[in-house]
Order: structure tokens, then sequence, then C-alpha cells
């Protein structure tokens, strides 16, 4: 058995998909065709307002005064095919995007036993893409087309035969001529034609009324153009206006989740990344990538993610399109450590990292790692991955004394030289006599590249005060380049807090 | 007391993995790592702000103790850097890979990053580490910041440690007071040498946390 999709009204279906509202409503979509705008699509208030497709639309206004005219939606229309796909997927591995709007499904190793239980089930998850997809069910592609075509939502033909009998002959899309001639003879119905002896129609009409003969007896074969099931989830939306504020953004955003994440389960697969894509008055665009910390299906957080980002970003210019692209992923199931500690909610997480990233800068948060260079404070900042299982690979290195808490910058000393030993230093935090001085600890580096050259000598002290610090020299210039400890600073009674231990 | 000390080690992670179980009891604490301070006090509390005054060597080898132990017992601990004056360099890397380290310029910066991560409730160790600001820019945080912060840390399972030159925390529940004196021999000892000759006195506030750590 094969099943098909059809969504009627592709075009106007995709320029409605996210104002569903407007089905009520007299709402045509026109194209331009040559020098004229033509109505190539409408909602039923309009054809019952004597709107008709092909009609330009001066006529189709004259028609209906309160026409709303809606130009195509090219990428929405994409998304929408992307989306029945993706229902298509769910139901069977083997499947045909046979037209825009249009998916033909081979069921015929999916242990399908009660069609009619399963087509009901089938229907439900179709309309969660768009509302009007009608659904056949039938023996072969054609036919099953033709039953999808006739549904009312869904029709699964048990009998050919009885269901061909009493269908127009146009349903077959004849050509033109063959048509005349048939309706000449008075064959109107399937049924009638199938009824005339094939050869001999064959030998009168030529070949293609012999196809059309095969079609309308319901005994046609041909095999699928299988697609291959889409990596990536998308929906778009094109907005008429500018859109100044974040609100209609974020309700958009939702719907889209709520479709894509939906379409997702249905495959039983999860986001591992999103892809929010905004564009801009003036041909400009913004894209930003978000790594989904752990993938879920869920759209609430996943929504979060996107909240997030967008409560603190500014752009110059309004979005006139929205575009939200998820790459999917199986499910990882991971096995932990018994002893091992990883996140408990670790998309939580990311949206607090992002949180942070958005308060403090994002290159300011994240985890440290040494830059592979002698060169002091040469690190940067990976991005944490903690909700994975990590054992820790590195070696367990002892390290030494107390850690320097470092000057970014340093501050600039004056440091008196005795028998080449710092004695004295005078800067903005430290002042004092040296009582003891470590060092020097000279370092250089990168003398193979005349840009990168770089070289100091350093110093651990210990003033008079008991304090420890690094200071360092560059050619003549001496710094204060951290602390090891500083003493205790006078006790401001104004800011110490009394406390009772009890 | 190492069979006391790995049986509360396995709570605290039981209650890492399954949040969802009945309450913790009294003296339910985050090891620090440091012998004597869990032998006297059983760790860190969790669910209360934990002041540590002190020099600011103090604090840095607090935080190295702290980077030492989760590396150990395999958690994570977020730093949050008010004075951006942490060194990784002074850090083994295998303990600078559980780490998040948040630099803040301002001290409100810190107080928001550290909220949020204190609310987030991922991680079981969190360190606000305002040492390295000037005094007058402390003076400066109302006191009912730590009374919220104290709220917040009562409704999750964290040990939320503030790093302070001077006892500033009005709302802490535990105040850790260290007075260790070092001198330039010290920077060439060993820091497992160096931590465990670390002394810290804490002391509690509320007959609650008496009984905690007593």
């Amino acid at each position: 058995m094969f099943a098909v999709l059809i969504l009627p009204s592709f075009r106007l279906s995709a320029a409605l998909r996210w104002r569903a509202e407007l089905w009520d409503a007299p709402v045509a979509l026109v194209e331009k065709a040559g020098a004229k705008d033509i109505v190539v699509a409408c909602t039923p208030a309009a054809s019952a307002a004597g709107v008709r497709s092909g009609q330009p639309t001066p006529q189709a206004l004259a028609r209906c005064a309160e026409l709303l005219i809606l130009p195509p939606t090219p990428a929405q229309e994409r998304a929408l095919d992307a989306a029945l796909l993706e229902v298509a997927f769910s139901f069977s591995p083997e499947v045909e995007q046979t037209a825009p709007g249009i998916c033909t499904v081979d069921l015929r190793r999916a242990g399908i036993r009660d069609y009619d239980a399963w087509a009901k089930t089938a229907a439900d998850r179709a309309h969660q893409c768009a509302k009007n997809v009608q659904l056949g069910v039938a023996e072969n592609p054609d036919l099953a087309f033709l039953a999808a075509r006739n549904a009312r939502q869904i029709l699964v033909v048990k009998s050919a035969r009885d269901f061909l009998t009493s269908l127009a002959v146009q349903e077959l899309d004849p050509p033109p001529q063959l048509l005349g001639i048939l309706h000449d003879w008075g064959i109107h119905t399937l049924g009638q034609l199938t009824a005339l002896p094939r050869g001999e129609l064959a030998d009168r009409l030529g070949p293609d009324s012999a196809r059309l003969w095969e079609r309308a007896a319901g005994r046609t074969e041909r095999l699928l153009r299988l697609s291959r099931v889409p990596e990536t989830f998308a929906e778009s939306a094109e907005f008429e206006y500018e859109v100044e504020s974040t609100e209609p953004l974020l309700f958009l955003l939702r719907r889209f989740l709520d479709s894509l994440t939906a379409r997702l389960a249905g495959l039983h697969r999860v986001t591992e990344r999103m892809t929010l894509e905004l564009a801009l008055e003036g041909s400009q665009r913004y894209e930003r990538d978000f790594q989904v910390p752990s993938p879920t299906a869920d759209p609430s957080v996943l929504f979060r993610i996107l909240e997030t980002h967008l409560e603190t970003l500014r752009l110059e210019q309004h979005p006139v399109g929205l575009r939200l692209v998820l790459a999917s992923a199986l499910p990882s199931h991971d096995q932990f450590q018994l002893f091992e500690n990883t996140l408990r909610d670790p998309n939580r997480f990311g949206e607090t990292l992002a949180r942070i990233s958005a308060l403090v800068g994002g290159g300011s948060v994240g985890v440290p790692v040494l830059e592979d260079t002698h060169r002091p404070d040469r690190w940067r900042l990976a991005e944490p991955r903690f909700h994975e299982s990590t054992k820790t690979t590195a070696p367990a290195l002892p390290m030494d004394g107390i850690p320097l808490r470092r000057f970014r910058p340093g501050f600039s000393a004056n440091v008196q030289i005795v028998d080449h030993v710092p004695a004295f230093i005078v800067s903005e935090k430290a002042l004092g006599a040296v009582i003891k001085a470590g060092g020097p600890f000279r370092l250089d580096g990168g003398w193979w590249d005349a840009r990168d050259t770089w070289t100091t000598e350093e110093w651990d002290v210990e003033l008079a005060d008991g304090s420890l610090w690094r200071i360092s020299r560059t050619d003549t210039a001496w710094q204060l380049e951290g602390s090891y400890d500083e003493s205790a600073l006078p006790a401001a009674k104004s800011n110490i807090v009394p406390f009772r231990a009890v | 007391m190492q069979a006391n000390s790995a049986i509360a080690g396995l709570r605290a992670l039981l209650a890492e993995k399954f949040p969802a179980a009945p309450p913790r009891k009294s003296g339910d604490a985050l090891p620090t790592g440091l012998a004597d301070f869990d032998e006297k006090h059983g760790g860190l509390q969790r669910g209360v702000v934990t002041e540590l005054h002190g020099s600011t060597g103090h604090g840095a080898l607090f935080t190295a103790a702290m980077m030492e132990h989760a590396a150990l017992a395999q958690h994570y601990l977020a730093l949050v850097d008010a004075g951006r004056t942490f060194d990784p360099g002074s850090h083994a890397p295998h303990t600078l890979a559980r780490l998040l380290w948040v630099q803040c310029t301002t001290a409100a910066h810190a107080l928001k990053s550290a909220d949020l991560l204190l609310r987030d409730g991922n991680l079981p160790l969190i360190l606000l580490d305002l040492q390295s600001l000037p005094l007058r820019a402390l003076g400066r945080i109302p006191a009912n910041t730590w009374h919220r912060f104290q709220h917040v840390a009562a409704e999750t399972t964290c040990a939320f440690v503030v790093l302070t030159p001077q006892p500033i925390v009005e709302a802490a529940r535990t105040r850790i007071h260290a007075e260790n004196r070092w001198n330039l021999g010290s920077l060439t000892l060993r820091r497992k040498e160096l931590l465990g000759g670390f002394a810290l006195q804490a002391s509690a506030r509320g007959a609650l946390n008496e009984q905690r750590i007593a």
C-alpha cells in the first residue's frame, strides 16, 4: 500500500501558515505574470465573492473590495514543503517528494494491518504541519494520489474499481485533445472509460489513451524517486513591515519551535544546534549559531536559549524576515562513571552562561586553558563542556607556593637596585624596603619571529611589612606583576560587620 | 575519620545525582580536601553563605585548595573573580579543566554573576572573590544583598563562599578566618605542604548552623 499527503492550495497555505485567522477572510495570492498581476490562489471567502484564479488583480478587487492581496512567500513555501516531507518520513523511510506540497509514502514494509486506524493517526500527525493536509491510501502511488485529491481529510481505498468508477475523466489530467474526443463519445467517468476495450482504444487514439486507460483501471505501477531524511529542520517567515521589538519575533519563534520539535519527535531525533537568521532592512543579515548543551526536543528549553539571546541583542536595522534552522541528531545516551558529577540541567547552565556572557562580555567567561608557551599570563578561555563525561586526562602536576594574584595591567614601579638585587620598591600598590628577594628568573621567547620577540626578568620579593610580590623588568622598566600575599589591610571600622559566634 | 569523610563524600555525590531524594540532614557539607577543616567542620556548608576573610594570599590558596579537591572529587566549581586577578599559570591544567572562571571588573557585575550561578544551581561550589576590590567599593554593597544571597542559597545545594579582605558579609551563616603568615621561602614549598599547614578557623551563626558545624 502507498499513502499520499497532499496540501491543497499549497502556495496559499504557505503564505497563511502563521496567519491562520486569514483563512476565513477574503485573501488572494497574487503573482506577476508579464506586465500584469494575476490571482494564483484564493481563500474560500474570496471564491464566494467571485474571485477566481487567473483573474487580473483589478478584476478581483472589482469583485471583492475587501480582498486582501498577498505576495508569494518562497521561503515559507520551502519550509512548508520540508515540513510535509518530514511528516512523511515519520511514517516510512521510503518517501518521494512528488511535487511541492505532495509526498508519496511506500507503506509496504511498514507492517500495518489496520489502514483505517493508521490513517487516522497519520492524519493527526500531518495536521500538526498544516490543518488542511489530505491523506489518501491505496494499493499503488497513482491511485493513492487520486484518493488524497478526492479525500475530505482521509480516504482509504479498499476497492480500486468502486473508487474509480464514479470519478470524472478530468481527474487524470488527460491531454485536452484526448479529453475532447472522449467527451464527444459520451465518456465522462473512469468507469465508462475502462468499459471500453483497451487495445481498440489504443488503436484508435494512440498510446496516450492506453496509458490513460491503465490509470483509469488503477493498474499503473511506478518506482518512487526516494528522498533522503533531512538533517536540518527550518521554518521562516517574511514580515510585511519592519519589526521594532522582540515580542513578535519571540511569538513566531515559539510557534516555529513547537512545529519543528514536533517534527523532530516524529523522527525520534533531538536538536543539537540552532541557527537564527534575521533578514534586516537594506539586504543586511544577522546570523547566530547556538550549540544546545544537552541535545533536546523540548521546545521550552530551546525557546529560553533564543529568548535569552534576543533580550540582549541590539541591531542597527530592523528585522524584516526571520528564519530558524535546527540541526538534528540522534539522542545520546552517556554512561557516566559511578562517582562522576555532571551538570543536573546542562541546558539551564548554558542559559545561565549566556546571561553572564551578556553581562560581563563573551570573552570573560569560560574554562581557562594554558597556552603552550613560557610567556607569562598566556591563556585562553574555552567554552565549558561540563555536561559531557570528562574523565580528566591531564597529568596531576604538583604546584609550588601560593598562587599569584596577577594585576591586569601591572602597576608601574620604581625599584632601587643594590648589588644587583631589588632593595626598595615604590609603586601604587607596594611601598617599602625589600628584606628578601628571589630571582632573577629570566624568561625569553619568540626569538625566531622578529615581531614577537619578548624577554623579561622576574623577581619574587618580600617587603618589610610581610607582603609578598612579583615584580618584573622588561628592558629598563619595572612593573609590579602581582601579589602572593598582601598584608591584611588596616581595618576600616565602618566596614567591619560585628559577628557574634554562638 | 577517613571512613567518615568518605561517607560524607558519598552522601554529597548522591545528593548531587538525585536532587529529588529526601531532604538532607544537618551536617551535610561539601568537603574541602583540607584535612583539619573537614575533620572539625565536615567541610563547607551547603545552602548557606560562607565568608572567608583574610589576606589575599589566603583567598588565593583557598581557591587553589578548592580546585585541587574538585579535580579529585570530579565536580566543578565557579570562580567569580571581581578584580580579574586569578592567574591560571599558578594552577595545574587538570584543576583548571574543572573551573568556570567569570572575570568581572566591577562589584556589581560580580554580584550579579554570582547570583545567576547560584540560582542556576548546577555547580556545587561557587566562589565569589572580592579580595582584589578596594574597600571603598566593598563598602558600597548594600547589606541586603547578602541577605538576598542567603535566601537564594537556602533553596540550593550549592556551597557559596565569599572571599573578602575583611568581614563585610552580614548575612554569612559561617565565617572562616585565616591568619597564616608566609615568607619568601613559602613560595618554594610544594603547595600540598602549604595546604597541609593551612589553618582556618570557622565560627557559625544561629542555632541551626551551630548544630551543623558541631
